[in-house]
């Protein structure tokens, strides 16, 4: 036995535990302090109206979306135990579940990397503009096309998960994922094969988007590659109101040659 | 007594604790960047908010319709093929794995344009509801990007023609009017991208192909 267990175990528990409480509370405080960014802070008593109504809009967004998870689940629940025409019942429900999972609508885990993208926490100079050291919706999505490169499955920016129909769009400064307004810092959790993120870093355009923004304006980049990583289903409409899917109706063969 | 103390000292540091958790947490999930908007812009957000909790709340009037009836079908011992069928073809549809047909705009770019333009154009048809975009011929879907150098860009890794052409599906006059209303993207391109001319067009009809990408992630596997 070395000496260091040896020490570990001459330590009393409650020591141990106080230690571990004391080394999340001073990761709290950092964390706490590091919130100041170059983005203006206010407190309550500034709050106008308009960000109330913000702020709630997006609290019963949430909640709904919360809603409509649990609807498609009971209705795959459902769908699952269908008997009838066993084999046929069977087949649509297998097809159905794929088209679920290529769709983004159930949430998938397996190994990946998760990115935390923050604005930057230097000073802005008198004459810069202070856009520049904040992230823009054009950086998170250069991010994510760089991401697909390197070889990602699944993509979810702060929980909002990435799809064919997903837009990313900057309304003046604040950033909009799926039409859910996310606060920075951005995590990116993507789902992909291992080394993921060597692949990232070969890819040029992220790599110039470090040099551009993190190294000239002091954006945070940080990465972490846990076993597993979980990206969530998308909550929001899957509709087709004006196309229609299937392939065009053909016009009637117009005789022969 | 010195259990004693260590209780306390346990006691106080987990209130502290508490407390900035608390702090923290709020400082998160409250509005912490929107200080600094002006009040423009926070009607514009308010207003991408109402729309899309509407859209939110009418998905799940649909949901709960679909649920009703898959319920009563099951209490009556049925199945209702026709029904999954309609649902896999609106999944399918949605998710780009069967072709989309319907009336669209087609945005043609004559002229050298740098990938990032083309990925805004794309964007901002998303964000004006675009239901299936293709770039090229392309089929737009999660992994579909646009790299390369003004002049010699890459869809998918494959070589775009002289003139990138993007086509969406969805209300022409919605998807059309933000792209070209003043101060819109089309507008802010020929500043940007002098060397592009971007030409805008409704269309009664299109006709997107299918993905040809396997869609389902091979390293993944669903979190039940």
């Amino acid at each position: 036995m070395t000496a260091l267990t040896a020490r570990l175990r001459a330590l009393q528990s409650w020591q141990v535990t106080l230690a571990i409480a004391l080394a999340a509370l001073g990761f709290l405080v950092a964390a706490q302090l590091r919130s100041e960014g170059p983005r203006v802070r206010y407190t309550s008593q500034e709050r106008s109206p308009l960000i109330e109504t913000v702020v709630s809009l997006q609290r019963n967004q949430d909640a709904l979306k919360s809603r409509i998870l649990e609807l498609n689940g009971q209705i795959r629940d459902l769908q699952g135990r269908g008997e009838g025409a066993a084999v046929l019942v069977r087949d649509l429900n297998d097809q159905l579940e794929n088209a679920r999972i290529a769709a983004g609508l159930v949430p998938l885990e397996g190994p990946g990397l998760v990115l935390q993208i923050a604005d930057s926490t230097l000073p802005v100079p008198s004459g810069a503009t202070g856009a520049d050291y904040v992230i823009s919706a054009q950086d998170l999505r250069t991010v994510v096309d760089a991401l697909w490169q390197a070889g990602a499955e699944a993509i979810a920016i702060n929980g909002e998960r990435v799809t064919a129909v997903t837009a990313i769009s900057d309304i003046g400064g604040t950033i909009l994922v799926n039409y859910a307004y996310l606060t920075p810092p951005y995590q990116l959790t993507a789902l992909g094969p291992k080394g993921l993120y060597d692949r990232l870093t070969a890819v040029p355009s992220f790599a110039e988007l470090v040099r551009t923004r993190a190294d000239a304006f002091g954006l945070q980049f940080g990465f972490a590659e846990p076993e597993k990583v979980v990206v969530p289903a998308y909550a929001g409409p899957v509709n087709l109101t004006a196309g229609r899917p299937g392939p065009p109706s053909q016009p009637p063969a117009s005789g022969g040659p | 007594m010195h259990r004693v103390s260590a209780q306390l000292a346990l006691t106080a540091v987990a209130l502290v604790l508490g407390f900035i958790v608390v702090l923290q947490i709020r400082a998160q999930s409250g509005a912490a960047d929107l200080a600094g908007r002006s009040a423009q812009d926070l009607t514009v957000l308010v207003a991408n908010l109402n729309t899309r909790n509407d859209q939110l709340r009418g998905e799940i009037a649909a949901l709960e319709g679909e649920l009703g009836d898959l319920r009563t079908a099951q209490d009556r011992g049925q199945t209702s093929v026709d029904q999954l069928r309609e649902d896999l073809a609106r999944i399918e549809g949605w998710a780009g794995l069967l072709p989309v047909t319907g009336p669209g705009v087609r945005v043609r770019i004559e002229g050298p344009i740098h990938a990032g333009a083309v990925d805004d154009v794309v964007n901002e048809l998303r964000n004006a509801g675009a239901e299936a975009i293709a770039i090229d011929g392309i089929r737009d879907v999660p992994g579909v990007v646009v790299t390369g150098d003004p002049g010699a860009l890459t869809v998918d890794g494959k070589a775009a023609a002289g003139v990138v052409e993007i086509e969406a599906v969805g209300d022409p006059g919605a998807l059309g009017g933000t792209l070209t209303r003043a101060g819109g993207l089309v507008a802010q391109l020929a500043a940007t991208e002098p060397g592009a001319a971007v030409d805008v067009a409704s269309v009664d009809s299109l006709a997107l192909p299918a993905t040809t990408r396997t869609l389902r992630p091979p390293d993944a596997v669903p979190r039940l």
